[in-house]
């Protein structure tokens, strides 16, 4: 009997740890590398060119002019998506194929945007949202 | 004896590799650095560059300059399908390979970078 419960105790909990996982997709979606802050923290506007901005960072997604200069974007995304379906928990038990999804996507975009003047020199920089980076969680609510 | 091993070595693999899911999309051109590299500030012409590289798939103004953007894009997305679990991830990446002429059609500045040299299959989401 005794023999019986040890190998049935340690079953159960590796059933109750897997049950909340089932019916479980995760799924992420990112668009070149993304920046912070602290990797762009070498801008010096005034000083830093772009050619050194391209030689940290790369070549930007786009350029394009401006009144003052040059404006060098660089595009990045992450994105999460995470679903839960606990239709998966009632299964065993009915003859229908039941459905409870919870489902939650974040998207952080964002851009980064070099102002240069016409000689190269960057003269301002910033993002365009700030967007912190959202989390792994299917609760919609 | 080394059949049997070899039939055993391929079952596992197949047992390992099962429910994984791998998928590539690229847009555009490669742009090869040899070539990128071929093209000198000050001395190359914008008729050799579109010899090199083709025409390009954007023309922009900057200054009263051309400005020739060629970008290529690759998109690698691994998925570990475990029926009860499944996990997706897809990575893009983009080459980009700006040409600066000046007003006489010479080149003035080249600035490129190749990111997807280090873009790999990655299945798990979390984390980087």
């Amino acid at each position: 009997m005794k023999d019986v419960r040890k190998k049935t105790i340690p079953l159960l909990v590796a059933v109750m740890v897997c049950l909340p996982f089932m019916g479980c997709n995760v799924a992420r979606v990112t668009l070149n590398t993304t920046l912070t802050p602290e990797s762009v923290a070498f801008i010096v506007p005034g000083k830093t060119t772009l050619s050194d901005v391209v030689t940290k960072l790369g070549a930007p997604d786009t350029i394009t002019d401006a009144d003052s200069g040059v404006v060098a974007t660089y595009r990045f995304l992450d994105m999460k998506y995470s679903r839960v379906n606990l239709g998966w928990l009632a299964k065993p038990w009915t003859p229908v194929d039941p459905d409870l999804i919870f489902s939650r996507t974040g998207l952080g975009v964002d851009e980064f945007q070099v102002f240069c003047n016409p000689n190269w020199v960057v003269v301002q920089q910033g993002f365009q949202r700030s967007v912190t980076r959202p989390p792994f969680h299917p609760y919609p609510f | 004896m080394k059949v049997a091993h070899y039939f055993l070595g391929f079952v596992i693999a197949g047992l390992l590799l099962q429910g994984c899911a791998f998928s590539r999309g690229t847009l555009g051109d490669d742009v090869k650095t040899e070539v990128v590299t071929a093209i000198q500030k000050g001395t190359t012409t914008k008729t050799e560059v579109v010899n090199l590289l083709g025409a390009p798939d954007r023309l922009l103004q900057l200054n009263g300059r051309d400005v020739f953007h060629y970008y290529r894009y690759d998109a690698k997305a691994g998925s570990l399908l475990l029926i009860l679990l499944n996990f997706t991830r897809l990575s893009v990446k983009s080459d980009d390979v700006f040409i600066i002429l000046n007003r006489e059609g010479i080149v003035e500045e080249v600035i490129s970078s190749k990111r997807t040299d280090n873009l790999g299959f990655r299945f798990w989401p979390f984390g980087e």
